[in-house]
């Protein structure tokens, strides 16, 4: 008999029809005489689909729940009368099925034949030949005529709309099966398509009627994937035609890390299409990681390595040997005139786990001190150090899969439906399904107008004032007697806890006492407070929200102080997830990157661990933290930090205080950039080396819930080196040797050397697809869910800390009386430097501030004004709109566009415990302005110059040749 | 708006002071101060620090940054 009852191992280049059944009773049936047994409520087609007999659909598919429209799918059970849907009707036990004879196949073709009567028959010049699932079911029911003719009423000269850049809708082709419609709901959650009208006269709609890019259309491409004709098809299929082969890989935007299948002809990427064998994203993807990768291939691409002695001279364009010399003495000769520590570097969150291991180990060994950092500086530090103090481990304690199990799910400082949108559907989904929302967040968020949406409360706090909320969260679980004592018990530190609990039971941290702080009602937080303490399993997600405030690793601790009192770690449903910004944010904390760890969280004063690497390098190391990212610049200005080696990151768009950024880079006698395009920090630098693009190399990136994924080499790098290799080239030009023939020899050491990653290779991600750290001998195939028996703290126990409210420095005052708060938005990425290179611009080509109506009429501000927002630190210049996703007093930009310079405003205000930024509180003025300001008459000029510069240097080496 | 590597430096540890000033007396406050700028800082923060505390006396300091300041300097 065959048997089949394990939902995750169904092959993901299979489509059987419906979803997997989770339950656990099992039933046997018999189809076409094969005997087989499934989980209870698995459809018959699926049942079906199992055992390898594939009945003809149209309708289903799936990551769709059964429709039942199209027919197609009629079966005969023996003792039911008709021809019953079998995507709709359950699997019984003892059920025997046909699903061929002769009146089914009378049926179907009477069916198709319907279809086809109203579909054009231009098969072979459409776009979907080769990939239709019309076509293939007219072949697979013989249909040899239409009796009808095409003569009568129909659909063939319905318009298309071509509004979104990316795909195409010909509703000539529509067969109404209503898949896009489920597919925006479903898998999307955004309910922007309908169907419109009613029998001849239904048509799919997008919005109210509008285009599709006028509608509420996020152009996740869910609906184009779930299209089974050429009614939806991606612009790159029509203008290109079918792939020929394709390669798993993972995307390089957010930390959401979705697999994606890159669909190539020979080194042509036609299209990326969201792998459904992907453990982050089970299929589905967003805007601009299935259709905005056309950066990778963009005429603004680095292809040559370049040098110049001074930022005011053009590019000289050379050869890598050349360029790889001239960096090396140029680091030599500083570290020689002003000392070991006078030189350091910066990984990238955007580039592999193993060309970040890399770049640290060749400041550690190499250049021999330890003044490497990260751009999680920026970001998730606080998360790093505030969940390391409370859970011993710098990272989210959930997988995404996880919230499918919650009943409460407090978001704070987060918005996931923008930054992280494939999980941001996956919550959605949880929404829908009831679990109740609880949103701690100055701005009124897309999640909170989730269609469906059950129990929600919106907590619009000030800027800066988490931590007294999440304080009087948690005095209200134990005030109230709301708290788990049996998981305190067991789990935590009893004298650790007994402290705070007698902290967080005084009076100041009551939501009466906090009420002017927050601004929110005590009574809302009270009753939010309840909801989160008494269902089953709460989970809370958060974000930058959260850490890039001066008190941000306190808020962290507060976080994990919560779910720890009321029990909500360890296990599914449950649990502390920071939602990472960049794709391998996490990867690059876990391999070392910042200044005072090791590989493996490991400390450079820990002799122990320190010795192994040492042993393993060859080398010995610096037992000092180095400088951190802030501490680079102030000491660069003061003359003492003279060469800095960046990899793929761009410090001067994305770190505050723009002008002493530029003052430190400036200050540089060396500063190598290595990028795929002429960044803002490469307009600092001296040495230009070219990046290769996520499409171009091997490697592994490791997403926010831990999870480690491979990344596939699908072209040929531009200029014919993959970033790992470049290091390695420095490296050696040090005079320190590097010698890996692939990324996986790099993987190797790592596992070698950080414990949590032992058991990981190439070998087995590919056996597994991914794998979640730790994965070692305790937990041979990954750990999806952490800390379920102990935590890896002393005694194994949680750790309560005290969290003082502190509120920053950068009060509104009369002089700047509205609060500035920075955040993203769907389309763009970060410093937008791939996306702003993709048609992704049509939905945001510029970053605008976002206020309040009371705040916009008191300075006589309407949509679209130039207005001029002053904060201590500068002065910059964006358009208005006029919103009331705000609160009065508080502003809202974006920073996607290096031109909007909106870090010129922010201050050089930092956490205390990781001097994290504080970019999401900044006191401004606001007021009409008629011109830019002068940083950004400033910025234009250096651009132009800059960009002069790098023609100039195309330009000779054109003419040498 | 401008600040010395010296005042940043003073700002930091007095923000790592106010930040932890519910655990304990300034004794205890001072060995929090302390692990984490041993932990943390590099060699030339914590000379920045000692420095000015030697030379200066340290006036700007929170007395719990100052105390643990010293510590620092004794275990140095």
């Amino acid at each position: 008999m065959l048997q089949y009852y394990d939902p995750n191992k169904a092959d993901p280049s299979k489509d059987y029809g419906t979803p997997a059944s989770l339950s656990e009773k099992l039933v046997t049936l018999e189809i076409d005489g094969v005997e087989t047994c499934v989980p209870e409520g698995t459809s018959v087609m699926r049942a079906a689909a199992l055992v390898d007999i594939n009945i003809p659909k149209l309708c289903a598919t799936d990551n769709l729940e059964a429709y039942g429209s199209c027919r197609l799918c009629a079966v005969q059970i023996e003792g039911r009368r008709g021809t019953p849907a079998s995507c709709t009707t359950p699997a019984e036990q003892g059920m025997k099925i046909w699903t061929q004879n002769e009146k089914l196949a009378k049926l179907r073709r009477n069916i198709m034949e319907l279809y086809i009567s109203d579909h054009p028959l231009d098969c072979l010049t459409c776009p979907a030949n080769g990939d239709c699932e019309l076509q293939d079911m007219a072949g697979a029911v013989g249909l040899r005529e239409v009796r009808y003719g095409f003569e009568g009423e129909n659909h063939l000269d319905a318009p298309k709309d071509t509004s979104n850049p990316y795909f195409t809708f010909d509703a000539s082709k529509c067969i109404v099966c209503s898949r896009c419609v489920r597919a925006c709901e479903e898998v999307q959650g955004t309910f922007a398509l309908t169907i419109d009208g009613r029998g001849f006269d239904s048509k799919v709609a997008a919005g109210q009627n509008e285009s599709f890019l006028d509608s509420e259309c996020v152009s996740c491409g869910a609906c184009v994937q779930a299209c089974p004709t050429a009614t939806l098809s991606e612009n790159s299929i029509i203008d290109l035609g079918q792939p020929e082969h394709s390669v798993v890989t993972t995307c390089a935007y957010c930390g959401v890390g979705c697999s994606f299948r890159a669909e190539m002809k020979g080194d042509q990427l036609v299209r990326m299409v969201p792998d459904k064998g992907g453990d982050a994203n089970h299929g589905h993807s967003c805007v601009k990681g299935r259709f905005a990768f056309g950066y990778a291939t963009h005429n603004d691409r680095i292809k040559t390595p370049m040098i110049r002695d001074s930022i005011d001279q053009p590019w000289k364009e050379v050869g890598w040997e050349e360029a790889i010399s001239f960096a090396a003495s140029r680091l030599k000769n500083i570290q020689a005139e002003h000392g070991r520590e006078s030189i350091g570097g910066i990984t990238s969150s955007r580039c592999t786990n193993e060309e970040t291991y890399l770049v640290q180990k060749l400041i550690r060994a190499a250049f021999g001190n330890n003044n490497t950092d990260t751009c999680a500086r920026v970001c998730h530090s606080p998360t790093g150090y505030g969940l390391k103090q409370t859970l011993g481990e710098s990272a989210g304690t959930q997988t995404f899969d996880s919230i499918m199990k919650s009943d409460c799910v407090l978001v704070i400082g987060a918005n996931p439906t923008d930054a992280h949108p494939v999980f941001g559907s996956m919550m959605r989904r949880r929404l829908r399904e009831g679990a109740s929302l609880i949103v701690a967040d100055p701005r009124e968020i897309d999640l909170l107008k989730t269609p469906h949406l059950g129990d929600s409360a919106h907590l619009p706090l000030r800027p800066g004032s988490n931590v007294a909320m999440v304080n009087a969260l948690s005095h209200v679980v134990i005030t109230e007697g709301l708290e788990d004592t049996d998981f305190i018990a067991k789990r935590c530190e009893s004298d650790a806890y007994a402290k705070w609990r007698a902290f967080i039971s005084e009076p100041r941290n009551s939501p009466e006492a906090v009420e002017e702080i927050t601004g929110v009602s005590a009574a809302a937080v009270r009753e939010a407070a309840r909801t989160f303490a008494k269902a089953p399993n709460s989970a809370i997600y958060y974000g930058l929200g959260v850490t890039e405030h001066s008190q941000g690793s306190t808020m962290v601790m507060g976080i994990a102080n919560l779910a720890l009192a009321t029990g909500n770690i360890g296990r599914d449903g449950v649990g502390v997830n920071p939602l990472r910004g960049q794709n391998n944010v996490q990867g690059s904390c876990d391999m070392g990157s910042f200044p005072h760890e090791l590989p493996g969280y490991q400390h450079v004063s820990d002799p122990i661990a320190r010795g192994r690497f040492e042993a393993a390098w060859g080398v010995s190391l610096d037992d000092e933290p180095g400088l951190r990212i802030p501490n680079m610049f102030d000491a660069a200005i003061a003359g003492q930090f003279r060469a800095l080696y960046v990899q793929g990151e761009d410090i001067a768009q994305s770190d505050p205080n723009t002008q002493h950024v530029e003052a430190a880079l400036k200050a540089l006698d060396c500063l190598i950039v290595q990028d795929i395009f002429l960044n803002e920090t490469a307009k600092f630098a001296h040495v230009l080396l070219p990046g290769s693009s996520f499409l171009e190399k091997n490697g592994t990136f490791t997403n926010a819930e831990r999870r480690i994924n491979r990344v596939r080499k699908v072209m040929p790098a531009v200029a014919g080196k993959e970033d790992w290799e470049v290091t390695v080239d420095l490296a050696n030009a040090l005079g320190y040797p590097m010698s890996y023939n692939h990324p996986s020899e790099i993987m190797d050491e790592i596992a070698s050397l950080a414990p949590s990653f032992a058991g990981v290779s190439y070998e087995k991600l590919d056996k597994h697809g991914s794998l979640q750290w730790p994965c070692n001998d305790q937990f041979p195939d990954g750990s999806p869910i952490m800390h379920m028996e102990s935590f890896p703290m002393p005694e194994g126990k949680g750790h309560f800390a005290i969290t003082e409210f502190v509120p920053t420095t950068e009060r509104a005052n009369r002089k700047f009386p509205l609060l500035l708060t920075t955040g993203r938005i769907l389309s763009q990425y970060n410093v937008g430097a791939q996306t702003r290179r993709t048609e992704n611009q049509a939905w945001h080509d510029e970053d605008i501030l976002e206020l309040h109506p009371h705040d916009a009429e008191e300075r006589g501000i309407s949509d679209g004004d130039w207005l001029g927002i002053t904060s201590r630190a500068g002065h910059t210049v964006l358009r208005a709109r006029v919103s009331v996703r705000m609160q009065p007093g508080v502003v809202y930009t974006t920073f996607h566009h290096p031109g909007s310079g909106a870090n010129v405003i922010t201050t050089n205000n930092s956490d205390w415990a990781t001097n994290c930024p504080e970019y999401k509180v900044t006191a401004v003025q606001v007021e009409k302005v008629s011109q830019p300001s002068e940083w950004q008459k400033d910025f234009v000029a250096n651009h132009h110059r800059q960009n002069k510069f790098l023609a100039e240097a195309s330009a000779v080496a054109a003419s040498d040749e | 708006m401008h600040q010395t590597e010296q005042e940043h430096l003073i700002d930091m540890i007095n923000q790592i002071a106010v930040n932890n000033i519910s655990l304990g007396d300034d004794s205890v406050v001072a060995d929090m101060i302390a692990g984490h700028v041993k932990k943390f800082w590099p060699r030339r923060m914590k000379v920045i620090l000692n420095d000015y505390v030697i030379n200066e006396g340290g006036e700007h300091l929170h007395p719990a940054a100052l105390l643990a300041s010293k510590k620092l300097s004794k275990e140095g």
